[in-house]
């Protein structure tokens, strides 16, 4: 490695314009007046948790399939999803995957299971859509019922969202509506599209990485 | 909307999922005959009533599911975990 060599910046399948680099990423540099939005979280550290779906795992976890909870194991903060029968997604702060991996392998070692933890960074898309509008641009665009009888904040499933198969993770910020979505890198862009498209109406506009805790957010 | 009721899931629209023919056993991949194997893959009874079947739900859950249908009225009577049919032992 050469000492001119510019370090390296990673981008989220997502196009940012104008962009900006924050922490090694290349994001985007707008900050939207609106109250509906829509952040391209994609920095985020993602790493995957594969288990029996009714063992040690998931009571060491201790997250279920479906519900989500805001915790640390030892990486500093991360959201810890549900995300299927046997599959648990950890989101945390954009460079901390490595961390995370390792206390979610530590945190495993004693059940006694096959299990697998995976660093899914770059292999995927994540795009939070928040603010009053964020269920009607949704429900455009998927079958699930968002009322809060149905998928209180907290809820996590999986299902087609513009005919791409996502993971929707209700992840309300101080009270205001927001949903997490997650899916295949490849599909990023398309996804983002198909969501601004839906949002048009609704007045959605594209802001910077929120990112998790305070980091543009307050919780 | 034609519905599907996923146990893990609730009730989603078909096109979730992909189905995967009658469920049956499976014969024993160490002695079948290839026209026992042929008939297992490819050969249905094509039931007009209730039929159990392979269903997978590929956009949701990823699991694999048995259902009971009723292939004229679309009527579902019960849906469960292939792997939790598999551990009972009955289909
Ligand atoms: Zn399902």
């Amino acid at each position: 490695m050469s000492e001119t060599t510019a370090a390296a910046v990673a981008r989220s399948p997502i196009a940012a314009s104008p962009a900006t680099v924050l922490d090694g990423w290349e994001v985007s540099a707008r900050a939207a007046t609106g109250a509906s939005t829509l952040s391209d979280e994609t920095p985020l550290a993602k790493v995957l948790v594969r288990a029996p779906f009714d063992g040690a795992s998931r009571k060491a976890l201790g997250v279920r399939f479906g519900r989500t909870e805001h915790t640390d194991v030892g990486s500093g903060e991360v959201l810890l999803v549900g995300s299927a029968p046997g599959e648990w997604l950890t989101l945390g702060a954009p460079g901390t995957a490595p961390a995370l991996r390792t206390a979610l392998e530590e945190r495993l070692a004693g059940t006694g299971e096959f299990t697998s933890v995976l660093d899914l960074t770059h292999g995927r898309a994540l795009m939070r859509l928040q603010g009053p509008a964020a269920t009607t641009v949704l429900a455009g665009v998927c079958a699930i019922d968002l009322a809060d009888t149905v998928t209180p904040d907290g809820t996590a499933l999986r299902t087609s969202v513009a005919a791409v198969v996502t993971d929707v993770v209700r992840d309300d910020v101080s009270g205001v509506r927001s949903y997490l979505l997650h899916c295949e890198r490849s599909s990023g862009q398309y996804l983002w599209d198909a969501l601004l498209d839906a949002g048009s109406r609704s007045a959605v506009e594209v802001t910077g990485f929120r990112g998790l805790g305070s980091a543009g957010s307050a919780r | 909307m034609m519905l599907l009721p996923c146990p893990w899931c609730g009730p989603r629209n078909a096109g979730e999922f992909k189905y995967a023919g009658e469920g049956g056993a499976r014969p024993d991949p160490a002695t079948t005959t290839p026209e026992e194997w042929r008939r297992y893959l490819y050969f249905h009874a094509n039931t007009r009533g209730w039929v159990t079947e392979s269903w997978y739900h590929g956009a949701g859950c990823r699991r694999w599911l048995v259902v009971e249908r009723h292939t004229l009225t679309h009527e579902v009577r019960g849906v469960r975990d292939a792997v939790q049919v598999a551990r009972e032992g009955t289909r």
